[in-house]
């Protein structure tokens, strides 16, 4: 009973952390005329603009995207059983790397669609390549392995094309690969969370049989789970979560293997737990980690993706120490 | 009492050997069978063939069939088998800290909708399974960090969890103690279920399965009650050493003991011999 309890704080803190992080950013704007927007109307016109066209779009998008992210992660550690396994090292964001490095030097214009329209098929295409790959060794579990591999291949013939490249095309595909909150609109939301909705009904209906994966293919197949369907089914849905992500963000990594890993700790390891802690507290943290972003350094920003991948690098470096002393 | 399972000219064969032989035989209902044999005699085999795991009885170089309740076993779906068959796999391998209870849930999986909620039903059945493997105090404790012979139990207690017909295990007394592998089998043996395991422990066998089936090299050698299996003869030839067959005076099952011929003792050489021919 008291992780419902935990959930239901969790889930308050996250609508805390969204309204408090409206106040953040290059515009001063105070508690008392951020209430009165919300209350009443705001009476400034440029507040009007910052708070509803500016800011709140971003943190919803922060929102949607740590919860996705995070449940990416959770899932395919989960169905890889693999507690190290990351969309990231999975090939999904190369692959968008890619596709968003081919439409920027290809279509100088109308890259408002094209970008996140290319960056998802290429995360698709590395997807499939990776599952091809996995299917051909007949070892769904290195998966990660072949996602690795896939994801240097990929990585290289984008380098070779940013390199031949022209060179503004090339600043803005790495910009966009350092990832930023800073361009999206509340059509990405929507989007973004639509996906998430659909993934997470999945998930919530066939959690039991996720669960059961967590003793082994031969356990989880003595109990009537389709094992490779519902592998299948799920890797399916994390590609098409991060794909969408990484599409509009660009490139945030780390938040799928850290995430999980704390919520494992304080809300637990069975899939409706963690589920639905990873959602809570990924959205949290991507609040936050943008709301940094954003203001941390007077007058610029600071890619999301810098921060979470520096965050990230030192938690996992945490986590192997912990282990070592653990063993 | 009507065949539960009947398997018919069972064969498998890979291109270098020939894992099973022409294996017939029927199960009835309530029958409690030990499964024995030298090591890579097929014991392990015949289970995997008896659950068809992995659709393993559509793979080519198998040959023969399963029929479960008349019907044969390759049109059952994995969750209509997961209703009828319980496994308890010899090496569970547990990523994360699962607890007991959530290991004890999984059990419940296929007698549920996907959108039916946890019961008190269920709740009590975890309880009561836990109780009769005597590890109700682990309820919450870490699967991974229990004993070889606790995870054990834990896996029969889920196996009752999901209330089976026929109960399934693979060497359910590895890393168990004398106390465990007799309290473990005789909570087996009491359970009203037909059950079939692999045993490596002859004399385990013999005590708690009322039929045993004796696999070499793939084919089925004998195929009755313990006294009539557990003979010198047949285990000298299946084991390639000889052996002495006896009755526990208390217990009234046959016993056998196995010995290397050159350390037989001085004196008894005659007897032995005598006893052989």
């Amino acid at each position: 009973m008291n992780k419902v309890i935990l959930l239901v704080t969790l889930f308050f803190l996250m609508l805390i952390s969204g309204f408090i992080a409206l106040s953040f950013g290059p515009a001063n704007i105070t508690s008392a005329q951020l209430m009165s927007c919300f209350i009443d109307t705001c009476h400034n016109k440029v507040i009007d603009v910052v708070v509803w066209q500016v800011r709140t779009p971003r943190i919803l998008v922060a929102m949607a995207a740590g919860m996705g992210l995070a449940i990416a992660g959770a899932i395919l550690q989960n169905t890889t059983r693999n507690p190290l396994a990351d969309p990231y090292l999975f090939g999904i964001v190369s692959g968008a790397g890619l596709g968003a490095t081919i439409a920027n030097i290809t279509l100088a214009d109308n890259l408002t669609v094209a970008l996140p329209l290319a960056a998802f098929l290429g995360a698709l295409f590395s997807v499939v390549i990776v599952l091809f790959i996995a299917k051909l060794l007949q070892r769904m579990e290195q998966l990660l392995l072949a996602g690795v591999a896939v994801s240097f291949m990929l990585a290289s013939i984008t380098q070779f094309i940013l390199y031949f490249g022209e060179p503004y095309a090339t600043n803005r595909v790495i910009f966009w690969m350092m990832g930023s909150l800073s361009r999206v609109e509340m059509s990405n939301f929507y989007v973004i969370s639509s996906i998430l909705l659909i993934a997470l009904f999945t998930i919530l209906i066939l959690h039991r049989q996720i669960d059961a994966l967590l003793l082994g293919d031969e356990s989880a197949a003595s109990l009537g789970v389709n094992v490779d369907k519902l592998r299948l089914l799920m890797l399916g849905i994390c590609a098409a979560l991060t794909a969408t992500i990484v599409a509009y963000c660009g490139g945030i990594g780390f938040v799928g293997l850290m995430i999980p890993h704390i919520v494992r700790q304080i809300v637990g390891v069975t899939t409706l737990k963690l589920i639905l802690g990873s959602a809570l507290i990924g959205a949290i943290f991507l609040i936050w980690v943008d709301v940094i972003a954003r203001s941390a350094l007077a007058n610029a920003e600071i890619p999301i993706g810098i921060i979470t991948s520096a965050l990230g690098s030192i938690f996992f470096l945490f986590i192997m120490y912990r282990t070592r002393i653990a063993t | 009492m009507s065949a539960l399972l009947n398997v018919s000219q069972l064969n498998w064969r890979t291109s270098h050997t020939c894992i099973l032989q022409d294996i017939s035989l029927t199960i009835t209902k309530g029958e409690v069978i030990g499964i024995i044999g030298p090591n890579g005699a097929g014991k392990t085999s015949l289970l995997r063939c008896l659950i068809n795991q992995n659709n393993i009885l559509t793979k080519s170089g198998l040959s023969g069939s399963v029929h479960l309740k008349n019907k044969n076993i390759i049109n059952y779906s994995t969750k209509e088998l997961a209703q009828h068959f319980a496994l308890v796999m010899q090496k569970p391998d547990p990523i994360f800290a699962l607890s007991v209870q959530d290991v004890l849930k999984m059990g419940l999986l296929p007698h549920k909708s996907i959108f039916s909620l946890e019961s008190d039903h269920d709740r009590g059945k975890i309880n009561n399974a836990l109780s009769k493997v005597g590890l109700l105090h682990m309820l919450n404790n870490n699967f991974a960090t229990l004993s070889g012979g606790e995870q054990q139990r834990v896996l029969i207690a889920r196996a009752l969890v999901q209330s089976p017909q026929i109960l399934i295990l693979d060497e359910p007394t590895n890393h168990l103690d004398a106390f465990y592998q007799h309290q473990l089998l005789h909570l087996i043996s009491k359970l009203n279920i037909t059950v079939i395991m692999t045993v490596h422990d002859l004399n385990l066998a013999s005590s708690y399965c009322q039929r045993l089936l004796l696999l070499n090299k793939g084919k089925l050698i004998s195929d009755g009650t313990p006294e009539q299996v557990l003979t010198e003869t047949q285990l000298h030839n299946a084991f390639g050493l000889p052996c002495q067959q006896k009755v526990n005076e208390i217990t009234g099952s046959t016993q056998v003991s196995f010995y290397l011929p050159e350390t037989q003792h001085a004196n008894n050489t005659s007897t032995v011999n005598t006893h052989h021919e």
